[in-house]
């Protein structure tokens, strides 16, 4: 990074921070500080939506994710204007006309206290589990990339988040995340047009889009079912609607974003913008993963991406044989893609690829690893090594400003939750609302810390943190099927439903521990699950207190 | 409580929009597939 990055850089961090707080100045009541005052209007939801969703660490595996694999990635978001449907329909309705704070409020106007404190355990667990890692992620590989050491990156990201989230509430998190979600949108746009503008005079679009076909990366729809796969249209369509109703149904994170909403039309509207949005937005992040690796075919890219890895393979002694392997293979590919010989090109592809394998196995074994995996590390090369400085700056700004959004609605959910379900529900209930305020910005500071510090200790449990995120999201669900029976089945009562969520919750540990399904079937296991047996114990517990 | 009450502020009703945005996914899908076949050979 150049000076000019550092402004950029610097510039967009400070300013996106103070108009947060200059936007959420005043926040005196808890209604205004957890709910905004029901202000919202839906272009600041639906970007705030947005903003939430995309994490840094989505926005920089993506594109490596598209290098790596291939565009099929998009086909995750299909079941998203689908879920958005359903949820503003059902689900919007009912949250603003009981005038709940959170989602679990709604489960005890609907069942009863054992229920609501169960959804809103599950809740505070996984999204406790995953803030850590949403922070450290990011951290360590801009880490690896900018050269700051890793505490800082996690400490400038976390403390400015937290800073403007205590100071100013959801309003503050709203309106930073709406002008963050536009510095993403700069980001995207920057990127891809600079890669299209670095390509060979010669590499005419046309010509570009024929080399990453034949390389398998514009591979946007897959009509092949496969339960194991997640990334086809089946599975996008269906798992992926599973997920978003999950998400955007029953993750405080998002609902409160909503609830924020001047009415219920400018709720939907911002849900439905979102569904409009997000999956253009998801193809042109990989599309310029796409058109990084075109970019790379005709400049020769570094055997492996990740830096470290790439220093440990060099002190290998077979390194200097696979080098000049790799360079005659890259040599040939980048012949066959000038003559567009797509055949040719296809078979030094798959060269470059083994031994790309190899170089990472190797790079693996030297660090004492089963394999180095370099995807998230594919954009960032890229933009660091060739990007024109200025737009590196934007860039990187974009990065942060992902992560930032990410990290401020998830404490701020966790706070509200606290607040809200256990400590004015079971603790404290008689206060004044000054106390609960005041007690509100304290649990913002204190899930701001312990995000913090989980994240610096995250940093040292390497592929633990997959297992700990993934982990996270065993519990959605779970959390989708006690919502439908909620709206649903009116006869299904408070201890059949408390009863149901643990059983479903069994039922995905249980094929999560048993299978090798892919994930986004779990969602709708769990939640088929919750429905089914909601149903079966409370038609159970109606025909054992009938008279006989 | 009546849920369906507010009116959007186009289309005349929701279930337009929503129409609207599932032909949308409709479309999308179709013009993936169509990207994917002409390119991704």
């Amino acid at each position: 990074m150049r000076p000019l990055d550092w402004w950029v850089l610097g510039a967009s961090l400070a300013g996106v921070a103070l108009y947060g707080v200059w936007r959420s100045r005043g926040s005196r009541t808890t209604q205004q500080y957890l709910l905004a005052d029901r202000t919202m209007p839906w272009y600041a939801m639906a970007l705030s939506i947005m903003a939430t969703q995309a994490s840094a660490i989505t926005f920089i595996s993506t594109t490596g994710q598209s290098y790596v694999d291939g565009m099929r990635f998009v086909q995750m978001y299909l079941g998203l204007p689908l879920a958005m449907i359903l949820i503003s329909a059902f689900a919007v309705p009912r949250f603003h006309a009981s005038g709940v704070f959170t989602a679990y409020e709604y489960l005890e106007k609907r069942f009863d206290a054992k229920t609501r404190a169960l959804a809103s355990i599950i809740f505070l667990l996984s999204r406790g589990l995953a803030v850590g890692v949403a922070l450290s992620a990011p951290a360590v590989v801009l880490t690896v990339i900018l050269g700051l050491p890793s505490h800082w990156t996690t400490l400038i990201m976390g403390a400015l988040a937290v800073a403007y989230t205590a100071s100013g509430g959801i309003a503050a998190v709203t309106w930073t995340e709406f002008v963050q979600m536009l510095v993403m949108t700069a980001g995207i746009l920057a990127a891809l047009l600079t890669v299209i503008f670095l390509l060979p005079a010669e590499v005419g679009l046309r010509e570009a889009l024929a080399v990453a076909g034949a390389a398998g990366k514009l591979n946007a729809a897959v009509w092949r079912f496969d339960w194991n796969d997640q990334y086809n249209i089946w599975s996008g369509v269906i798992g992926g609607m599973f997920l978003s109703l999950s998400y955007f149904g029953c993750d405080q994170s998002q609902v409160q974003r909503y609830l924020t909403g001047k009415s219920v039309a400018q709720s939907r509207l911002g849900l439905l913008f979102n569904g409009v949005a997000k999956i253009p937005m998801q193809f042109f992040i990989l599309f310029t993963g796409a058109m990084v690796f075109v970019f790379y075919v005709h400049t020769q890219p570094p055997l492996v991406f990740h830096p470290q890895a790439m220093k440990a393979l060099e002190r290998q002694a077979a390194f200097s044989l696979l080098k000049q392997e790799y360079d005659a293979a890259f040599a040939q590919r980048k012949a066959a893609a000038q003559r567009l010989d797509l055949p040719a090109f296809r078979e030094a592809h798959g060269r470059v690829d083994e031994i790309r394998g190899r170089a990472l196995a190797l790079a693996g074994q030297a660090m004492g690893q089963e394999r180095v995996n370099d995807t998230n590390y594919v954009f960032l090369w890229f933009v660091v090594h060739h990007i024109p400085a200025g737009v590196v700056g934007l860039i990187m700004a974009a990065i942060f400003a992902a992560a930032m959004s990410t990290i401020s609605a998830e404490i701020n959910s966790l706070a509200t939750v606290t607040m809200v379900d256990i400590y004015r529900r079971f603790l404290r209930r008689e206060e004044r609302d000054g106390h609960y305020l005041a007690s509100s910005r304290w649990l913002t500071l204190f899930w701001g810390a312990y995000a913090m510090v989980t994240a610096l200790y995250a940093q040292n449990l390497g592929s633990l943190v997959e297992a700990v995120n993934r982990l996270g999201s065993l519990f959605y669900g779970t959390l989708l099927g006690v919502f439908i029976l909620a709206f649903f089945f009116p006869r299904v009562k408070g201890t059949p439903a408390f009863l149901a969520m643990i059983l479903g919750e069994a039922a995905v540990i249980a094929v999560w521990r048993s299978t090798d399904l892919a994930f986004l079937w779990l969602n709708a296991i769990g939640c088929f699950v919750v429905v089914a047996s909601g149903c079966l114990l409370s038609a159970g517990a109606r025909a054992a207190h009938r008279p006989a | 409580m009546n849920l369906q009450e507010e009116k959007p502020p186009f289309w005349g009703s929701w279930g337009r929009i929503y129409a609207a945005l599932g032909l949308y996914l409709a479309s999308v899908i179709a013009l993936f597939t169509w990207f994917t076949w002409s390119w991704n050979q």
